[in-house]
């Protein structure tokens, strides 16, 4: 190809971000899964919804703890592939990171269409149900609108990132507050609680899909690489995201559960209905439930109704585009591991963007819409898809692959950390997980993180309701994940590199230029003196 | 500035401790149903105090 050329030396990337910019970035990417997540866990978890969120909220913390430490010690861009990467070795690095770039193809693709539900919430042309090929040309035309600015080089500033999570924040809490004051009845709550409670089945599936609602934390790894002194900033900005995400998604399950609505709602016989039973058995309204919400609040809805659709919108489409960016720049980062071939490391000549990875996984997210949106555009298909995928489609194929990616990844994360923590104790970490084992390995001390082991079991638990309950999720996942690792091994066979080991690299040495890069100089000082003092009790015998 | 951001840390937190009291006023009729709520008011106190030491940190540093 002419017009592409192998990066010849890596640019660093400025170091400019400040600590609102560190959260607004992370906040961008996660605030919006809530928008997402609400409705399709509403929709089939019922009366137990808030127990879904908490469960994969509690999780959640333990995800964002993890990333937080990880971030902080290793201030790199390669996100969750690099720590699984440096704990477990290249082989499980790349499943992690394939895993990781399913989540960012289906991130496209299902914020995309979601952006374009919470539009059509003002303009009812766009309902899906109502004009499926309407629909799908819009969700596709947005997704080749982001490809096209992602490879001549038009990022969302991080002004425009900082404005709208802030419009965001305001916008949620003024919903949030207003509606438990004026609409929240405890006794609704209770009520949804104790007479719809789910069947086992259903609250697996709800719990799986409530995950969705805290994916994206990969983004507090990106920002921790351009952001001024990571291991301090980090650690301050993710604890204040990940509660502020919690808050958020534990305050709209149990509004929506306990919600009076201002407008009376009926079913088609006239009979009067709580708030939440809109969501079941309603693509439509499951795509856009924060809306229909804050629609419901006394008062402040009726103002509320004009905005939050077009905010949604707005947050959605941002995130869509995190998708984009973030799938090229975890291929670069695995390309230049040896773990994809160097095709995704080129950048194009002019725009001097990564055009192939930019390309090639924009195409995947088009695939993925193509196979959610077919039941709806041919009805002929209904039948097949209703015979071998449960009738699953649209947003619901969309969730199953995305809580399929996100817990497969999320899994692998804890334990390249427990890893982490066993080989590698020199390495400062300012920002430790809370509940640590003190013991030695292979003659250091090291400190066990117990959260580590709790989030795993949580989330791997995720990871089987996942496989237990979606489908296509069981379907297409696993299958994702076994064409990687056959493209892999063809790939590392091709490179003469080891298939299932990891290559030889000197990690004092990495670990000592990623410090040098991040500004973290004090760190890195104490991770030499950490090192030159192993180095001295092994020469004296100290250490077997 | 620091003044309203410690402002809105406590009010946070009082909020949130509004809403654990709230929600155990209801543990006998509801037993363990409350327990999301408590989460959540747990989750914007702990929010609130964390907010409230960086200012605390930030004060001290200045």
């Amino acid at each position: 190809m002419a017009a592409v050329k192998p990066r010849a030396k890596n640019p660093e990337l400025r170091r400019a971000m400040k600590p609102w910019g560190s959260f607004s970035w992370g906040y961008s990417d996660v605030g919006a899964d809530i928008f997402v997540g609400l409705g399709l866990v509403l929709g089939v978890a019922a009366g137990a919804s808030n127990v879904a969120f908490l469960f994969a909220g509690v999780v959640y913390v333990c995800i964002g703890l993890a990333y937080t430490e990880l971030a902080a010690t290793y201030p790199v861009a390669g996100g969750g592939q690099y720590f699984v990467m440096r704990g477990l070795g290249d082989f499980f690095g790349f499943v992690a990171g394939w895993a990781v770039l399913l989540d960012f193809t289906i991130d496209v693709t299902l914020f995309a269409w979601s952006s374009v539900d919470y539009t059509s919430q003002l303009l009812p042309a766009l309902v899906n149900s109502v004009n499926p090929w309407l629909h799908f040309l819009v969700v596709l035309s947005l997704v080749l609108g982001l490809c096209i600015l992602n490879v001549v080089g038009v990022r969302e500033s991080t002004a425009f990132n900082g404005a709208v999570s802030a419009l965001d924040v305001i916008s949620e809490t003024c919903i949030l507050c207003l509606g438990f004051l004026f609409a929240f009845r405890p006794h609704l709550l209770i009520h949804a609680m104790q007479l719809n409670w789910p069947s086992p089945y259903q609250l697996m599936l709800g719990t799986s899909l409530a995950i969705i609602s805290f994916v994206g934390l990969e983004s507090i790894s990106q920002a921790a690489q351009e952001t001024q002194r990571p291991a301090s900033v980090i650690p301050r900005t993710s604890i204040s995201l990940i509660l502020t995400i919690l808050i958020f998604a534990l305050a709209y399950s149990n509004l929506a559960l306990g919600l009076h609505p201002w407008h009376p709602i009926t079913d088609a016989a006239g009979h009067p209905l709580q708030f939440w039973q809109i969501f079941p058995h309603n693509a439509d309204n499951q795509g856009k439930a924060v809306a229909l919400l804050s629609a419901q609040v006394p008062y402040y809805g009726a103002f509320a109704a004009l905005y939050v659709p077009v905010l949604g919108a707005v947050l959605l489409l941002i995130s869509s585009n995190s998708g984009v960016f973030g799938s090229s720049r975890i291929a670069y980062a695995m390309s230049t591991s040896n773990l994809l071939p160097s095709t995704f490391q080129r950048v194009h000549q002019k725009f001097r963007t990564p055009v192939i990875s930019i390309v090639f996984f924009c195409a995947i997210a088009v695939l993925e819409l193509i196979f959610a949106a077919i039941p709806g555009l041919f009805p002929s298909f209904e039948p097949f898809y209703g015979r071998f995928f449960r009738g699953e489609g649209g947003l619901g194929f969309l969730a199953d692959l995305y809580a399929f990616g996100a817990a497969t990844s999320y899994s692998f994360v804890f334990l390249g950390l427990i890893s982490l923590r066993l080989t590698d104790p020199l390495s400062p970490r300012k920002f430790k997980i809370p509940l640590n084992i003190p013991l030695r390995f292979r003659g250091e001390r090291v400190e066990f993180p117990v959260v580590g082991v709790i989030g795993f079991i949580g989330i791997f638990s995720i990871l089987i309701f996942t496989l237990q309950t979606h489908p296509l999720g069981r379907l297409f996942g696993p299958s994702w994940l076994v064409l990687g690792v056959i493209l892999y091994l063809i790939y590392r066979n091709h490179r003469r590199l080891p298939l299932l080991r990891s290559q030889r690299r000197d990690w004092r040495k990495a670990q000592v230029e990623i410090l040098r890069r991040a500004g973290e100089f004090e760190l890195m000082d104490e991770y030499t003196a950490n090192v030159k003092a192993s180095d001295a009790r092994r020469a004296e015998g100290s250490v077997p | 500035m620091m003044i309203v951001r410690a402002a809105l840390a406590v009010a946070l937190m009082l909020c949130g401790g509004v809403i654990v009291v709230r929600m155990l006023e209801w543990i006998r009729p509801a037993g363990w149903e409350i327990l999301p709520g408590v989460f959540l008011g747990a989750a914007m106190i702990a929010l609130g105090a964390h907010r409230l030491s960086l200012i605390m940190r930030a004060r001290g540093n200045a």
